[in-house]
């Protein structure tokens, strides 16, 4: 079955480039210019997976109001943002919406495919169905350790039974770090995990503050990931 | 930046002294006073000029006032009449002669001149008042000789005989003799004066004897019923020398004798004068009638005036104990600077003479006149105004009428006084409002100063756009409160325009980058073949580095964002620096670093993560400009309350006037690398991070080889204390 991806871009040129390469995937697309058009084509027919601005046309935050709009009739649509807004702020308010990534451009068009690919994994094992392995996920096991609970299947990881609401980016570091506890990942590991096209330390240091929050609102003396200067950071085992 | 300010007064320290203006109002009152006192005492010398022409009016052409009682004083007075003068005030037997007032300067003296070239001098004086006569002698005598305790004779020591005849009567025979200084005994004694008559001293006549470095001095006092009024009398002062004999030496008779022995007539004052004048006697004036041989006529009245001020008992109840406290504070400060009046007065002496003299001479010279002299003791003025008695053309006298101007003084004093005492409790009044009113305003201002300064945290970012005090107060605090924070609304957009600047600019360039990133993508999936050809690489690469640009241009304003969310912990920089440099070399294997400290541990207040990043940057920094085969050397030491972090590095050195503009953003010292964009944003980085943590950043060259050395200064925590003290300067 071939799934429908909607992309809600005002830029003609990047909503093309964005088209052409996920047919080129294997996807069917369906492009909108603006939010009351997506909105109404959507309500019609809902796609399987929706990538938004945020800035549409004249709407600052359209990106966020359709997304609002979309989770009333649509709860369980998979969204990502794709956008050039790079503040926390945003970044806090995307996730606030239930979105399942948070992506800044400019966006290798690979790593978009390998994403899409990925969350329809989820939708697919959420609803329980037979899925298909993907080489970037190192295993399928569900991984344990201590309080910190990881299932690559649904991408859902829990500290002390919490679940923890994360991005994909979010999931894919915590997991690289913590499959090989104690052992230093570098900047470069790090880039590499993030699948975005270009990536500066500074963007891998703010990931990592964002993940510790996330951590810490659950559990205040979190201390796992450490950070190791000048390299890169790593995931402290237990005490035992 | 901050003007050295002059450490001035406090505003309530200002209002205080403003207030303290209020003290030119006692000061205006007393030189007020001090006028109004002139213009009395010429009132009172107008008064007493009155008083002296009426009191000489009533003895105009009443030439028999003067003569009926002393029908001699016309003619040649006899010598064997005792003058006695008329006595201002009642004496004191106590061997002090200042109680006989002006009269002790009429005191006749005698010369007596004994043998051996001695001379014993006799001053001696009789005068009345009221029903006594009084009588002093000062005398001169080598050999003081007190009666013995031993001898019931009287006449062997120096002594004084008294002999009193009245018509048709024995006369009596009065020996004043003493046996040290002190009251006198006095002895009623037979012919002879040898012995007492009765063992009994007389108690109706009193003396006091007080030895002087001269001789000695006796004051006595007589009744007058012993001495009716055509009774005569004999005084007799008797020298004893030699203390062994005790014998008579000399006898010197002080009451003029006539040549048929007859004693001396006590002449006395004209009781019609008296009687005339005695309407007038008051307590605060002396009346003086003097005839034209300026003989002392009668004398009425007193020179004393009301006592003043008797002290107040201390009252039970607080309040008026306040008030008791407050007028004896006030009295005290009275006393220092106003003159005092005085209840006694002693006007005596030889200075205030010679005035009296020239007011009675010109009143005898038929003129009216006043004058105003000093009383003995400097304390007070006398006033005084003389009047002549006519009889037809003649002077027949004049009348010296005498007031101390303490009534004046005590008038000035009250008056001084009531303004003195409203002015303080106006002052204290205005004082404490004004102090109540400058601790307000001063607390308003500070209150307003303390939001103001916490606006705007150490790192100059504004924490609050809207001030709570004093925003509704109405006056012009009130206003620079709302002033304030308009300004702070207006400087916070624009700090929020120029934070957003960078983001705007990157969000604009990273659609089109976008752009042109996915239409590559889609070049190569549409002809596989151009992902190999080395212009698609390229592109690419052209690509990484317009984002790496944009990394950066968002970096520093990203950062400001990123270490407001950040909480500081408490951390070893020692330890973090020792692990970066591990960690740092461990990834650069071909770089080599050194790392060297002084000190074991440093602990600082701050984020890790972006202390880190400001070493990424200096190393960085100093790897781009690092000779091949040179070490990069990172240092830690000690400055007193900083932390110092240095990074060397040996290669070129930085160009003159660098050394400052280093750390401005988008200035570079160009690059070695091509490829490597340089937008010169990594030192302002790292400046952007140490002064968040309460540093500096500086960059010098080496002195002794090639080479740049960048010092970061950070404050240890515990030592570092608002307000930021400003790291010392290279």
């Amino acid at each position: 079955m071939i799934k429908t991806v909607a992309i809600v871009e005002d830029d003609i040129d990047q909503r093309e480039n964005y088209a052409d390469a996920l047919v080129q995937h294997g996807y069917n697309v369906v492009t909108y210019a603006n939010r009351r058009t997506a909105f109404a084509g959507m309500q019609a027919q809902m796609p399987d997976l929706a990538i938004l601005d945020i800035m549409l046309e004249d709407e600052m935050d359209g990106g966020f109001d359709l997304c609002r709009d979309l989770r009333n009739i649509a709860p369980r649509l998979p969204i990502i943002f794709l956008t050039t807004r790079d503040s926390d702020i945003d970044r806090v308010s995307g996730l606030r919406l239930d979105a399942w990534d948070y992506l800044t451009k400019p966006l290798n068009m690979q790593f978009l495919a390998v994403r899409i690919n990925s969350l329809f994994r989820i939708v697919d094992s959420l609803n329980n169905k037979p899925t298909e392995t993907s080489e970037e996920i190192e295993s399928d096991d569900v991984l344990r350790r201590g309080s910190l609970f990881i299932d690559p299947n649904s991408m859902i990881i829990s500290w002390k039974e919490e679940p923890l609401s994360l991005t994909l980016t979010e999931f894919w570091l915590i997991e690289a770090m913590a499959r090989r506890p104690n052992q230093v990942k570098s900047y470069d590991n790090l880039m590499q995990i993030t699948r975005q096209s270009y990536v500066e330390r500074n963007t891998i240091n703010g990931y990592i503050r964002r993940i510790r929050n996330k951590f810490k609102e659950i559990d205040n003396q979190f201390d796992r990931i450490e950070t190791v200067f000048g390299v890169g950071y790593k995931w402290k085992s237990n005490r035992t | 930046m901050s003007k050295s300010v002059r450490k001035g007064l406090s505003i309530r320290a200002k209002l205080t002294l403003v207030a303290l203006l209020l003290l030119l109002i006692p000061l205006m009152s007393y030189i007020y006073v001090r006028d109004m006192k002139l213009f009395l005492i010429k009132g009172q010398e107008n008064a007493l000029s009155l008083t002296a022409r009426a009191v000489s009016t009533v003895l105009h052409d009443r030439p028999e006032l003067f003569d009926k009682e002393n029908d001699r004083s016309q003619t040649e007075p006899e010598d064997s009449d005792i003058y006695v003068v008329p006595l201002a005030s009642y004496i004191r037997l106590d061997g002090k002669i200042d109680d006989w007032g002006d009269q002790i300067s009429q005191a006749s003296s005698i010369t007596e001149s004994q043998g051996d070239d001695k001379k014993s001098q006799i001053k001696h004086l009789l005068g009345y008042r009221g029903s006594f006569l009084y009588a002093m002698f000062d005398v001169t005598d080598e050999n003081l000789v007190f009666r013995g305790k031993e001898f019931l004779r009287t006449d062997n020591a120096d002594h004084i005989r008294m002999t009193i005849q009245n018509a048709n009567q024995p006369a009596k025979r009065y020996v004043f003799t003493a046996r040290e200084s002190g009251p006198m005994s006095i002895y009623l004694v037979d012919r002879e004066w040898a012995y007492p008559i009765t063992g009994k001293p007389n108690t109706e006549i009193r003396a006091h004897i007080t030895a002087t470095d001269t001789g000695y001095l006796v004051e006595m006092r007589i009744p007058r019923f012993l001495v009716p009024a055509n009774a005569r009398i004999q005084m007799q002062l008797v020298d004893v020398d030699d203390s062994e004999e005790r014998a008579i030496k000399s006898l010197v008779s002080t009451t003029a004798t006539s040549d048929n022995d007859d004693f001396g007539r006590i002449l006395l004052q004209t009781p019609e004068i008296d009687k005339i004048l005695k309407a007038l006697n008051r307590s605060d004036t002396r009346i003086w009638v003097l005839d034209a041989n300026k003989r002392v006529r009668t004398v009425v009245g007193n020179l004393s005036s009301k006592p003043l001020g008797t002290p107040i008992a201390k009252p039970e109840k607080p309040l008026e104990q306040i008030r008791y406290y407050y007028d004896r504070g006030l009295r005290y400060i009275f006393n220092l600077i106003l003159e005092q009046p005085h209840q006694q007065l002693s006007d005596l002496g030889n200075d205030t003479e010679t005035r009296s003299d020239q007011v009675l001479e010109s009143a005898l010279q038929g003129q009216s006149v006043t004058d105003r002299r000093p009383s003995l003791d400097k304390q007070t003025v006398i006033i005084m105004a003389a009047n002549p008695i006519w009889s037809g053309d003649s002077v027949l006298g004049s009348v010296v009428v005498e007031q101390s101007s303490d009534e004046v003084l005590s008038q000035q004093r009250r008056a001084l006084e009531n303004v003195i005492s409203v002015t303080l409790l106006v002052l204290i009044v205005v004082l404490s409002s004004i102090l109540f009113f400058a601790s307000r305003l001063t607390i308003r201002i500070r209150r307003l100063r303390d939001a103001a300064d916490n606006a705007i945290d150490r790192h100059g970012r504004i924490k609050q756009q809207q001030l709570e005090a004093e925003a509704r107060a109405g006056d012009e605090i009130g206003d620079l409160s709302r002033g304030v924070t308009d300004m702070l609304s207006r400087l916070s957009q624009y700090t929020h325009y120029l934070k957003g600047l960078p983001d705007t600019l990157s969000h604009e360039v990273s659609n089109p980058l976008n752009v042109v990133n996915s239409s590559l993508h889609n070049l190569s999936t549409e002809y596989p073949d151009a992902r190999h050809s080395k212009y698609f690489q390229r592109a690419q690469n052209g690509l990484n580095r317009i984002r790496s640009i944009l990394t950066n241009l968002t970096e520093a304003a990203n950062l400001e964002q990123a270490m407001e969310a950040e909480t500081f912990t408490l951390f070893d920089l020692v330890k973090l620096v020792r692990n970066y440099v591990e960690g740092y070399q461990s990834s650069n294997p071909n770089k080599s670093f050194e790392f060297k400290t002084l000190t074991k541990s440093l602990i600082i207040d701050g984020t890790p993560d972006h202390i880190a990043q400001m070493l990424d940057k200096l190393v960085d920094n100093a790897m781009d400009f690092a000779l091949p085969e040179t070490d990069i050397s990172i240092r830690i030491r000690r400055d007193d309350e900083y932390a110092l972090v240095d990074v060397i590095n040996e290669g070129s050195e930085l160009p003159e006037g660098m050394q400052e503009r280093i750390f401005e953003p988008m200035v570079s010292l160009g690059r070695k690398d091509a490829q490597k964009s340089k937008l010169g944003m990594g030192l302002y980085v790292v400046k952007l991070i140490a002064n968040y943590h309460g540093g500096r950043v500086s960059a010098r060259n080496l002195r002794t080889r090639k080479g740049v050395i960048f010092t970061v200064w950070l404050p240890i925590a515990g030592g570092f204390q608002e307000p930021m003290k400003v790291p010392p300067k290279l």
